[in-house]
């Protein structure tokens, strides 16, 4: 039943395998948050720039039917996942786990969360409205449940963006397949660190990683 | 597990409920969650369900055969819709339901697999 997404998982393990090589090179004792995804390198005047991996500019609705772009975003941290609202998997844990993160920094208008439906087709600004509400966040001031243009999504969901699988597999339970992913990403747009949605532990660790990327800024 | 849930149940019982734990946590804890408390007004509890422990039949088919619509669980309207499992046997129905029945302060008698073959073939 779960066949998909173990290969999934396994995509991902590939990736975070890479991502944990990465940050045992970095310099050890300072405690920031590595810098994820593919560098690119720029000659400038004879000197070497580093480009990042950033997320691109995108246009989702979210539950209040308020426009959400890249600026909604600006001079905030958030943490971005992908879920649907009939998933019959893993997408309830990972909601219960984000509503811990959501419970411990929703005060914080530096922090943000995006939630990205997978199946925009059903799941509407009113669904999406009275899902959010169902699970306890009654409005957008912090949590942003979106939905939008199907291919913006999956563009935004794959290496273009915050590189997690996400997609249409009618073999998949719920019809979908996706990722369980939590991304934090800083604000410059950049991803921060991938956690595991479905895994409390993994969810800790998130939590313990806001308030160092937040220090970056202060 | 709780030692009054120990006390409660026999050898066979609590075979069948353990077995029960294990498919709980494949087939049913993503949604209902580990403490069988469900997820806001979205997925509704199963521990000290009404509308489980009223009626183990009905819950026999809705793992069977899922669930659309509007239920009330403890007072509380839930509009959720839930995935069958066709695959389940009904050994594996009486499994599940001996655990979800007897976990988290819950208190059930074991339904025999006649009686969940019996529910399963009725009328819904």
């Amino acid at each position: 039943m779960f066949r998909n997404l173990k290969v999934q998982s396994a995509r991902a393990a590939i990736i975070l395998l890479g991502f944990t090589l990465f940050i045992g090179c970095t310099e050890s004792g300072e405690q920031t948050l590595p810098i994820l995804g593919r560098k690119e390198y720029k000659e400038v005047n004879g000197s070497i720039d580093t480009l990042y991996h950033t997320i691109p500019a995108f246009s989702f609705v979210d539950q209040d039917s308020m426009v959400v772009t890249e600026a909604t975003f600006t001079d905030k941290i958030y943490v971005a996942d992908f879920f649907f609202g009939t998933c019959p998997t893993i997408c309830p844990v990972m909601k219960q786990q984000m509503l811990r993160v959501y419970e411990q920094f929703k005060d914080n208008p530096q922090f943000a969360i995006l939630s990205h439906t997978i199946d925009p087709e059903h799941d509407t600004v009113a669904y999406l409205k009275n899902y959010s509400m169902n699970i306890g966040v009654p409005d957008n001031k912090t949590w942003h449940f979106v939905t939008g243009d199907k291919d913006e999504i999956y563009k935004i969901g794959s290496e273009a963006g915050y590189m997690v699988p996400v997609g249409e597999d009618s073999d998949a339970p719920g019809g979908f397949i996706h990722s369980g992913a939590f991304l934090l990403i800083d604000k410059d747009r950049r991803v921060r660190g991938i956690y595991d949605g479905t895994k409390a532990l993994q969810v800790d660790e998130l939590m313990a990683d806001i308030p160092k990327l937040l220090a970056e800024y202060e | 597990m709780n030692e009054q849930t120990l006390d409660r149940l026999d050898q066979k019982e609590l075979q069948l409920y353990t077995n029960g734990r294990q498919l709980y946590t494949r087939y049913c804890q993503n949604c209902h969650m580990e403490d069988g408390q469900g997820l806001g007004q979205l997925i509704p509890p199963l521990a000290k369900a009404d509308y489980l422990i009223n009626d183990l039949s009905r819950a026999a088919r809705l793992i069977k055969y899922g669930q659309k619509g509007p239920i009330e669980v403890n007072g509380k309207t839930y509009n959720q819709p839930m995935p069958a499992n066709p695959k389940l046997t009904n050994q594996e129905i009486q499994m599940l339901l001996t655990y979800i029945g007897n976990a988290w302060g819950n208190s059930s008698k074991i339904l025999a697999i006649n009686t969940i073959e019996e529910a399963l073939t009725a009328e819904e």
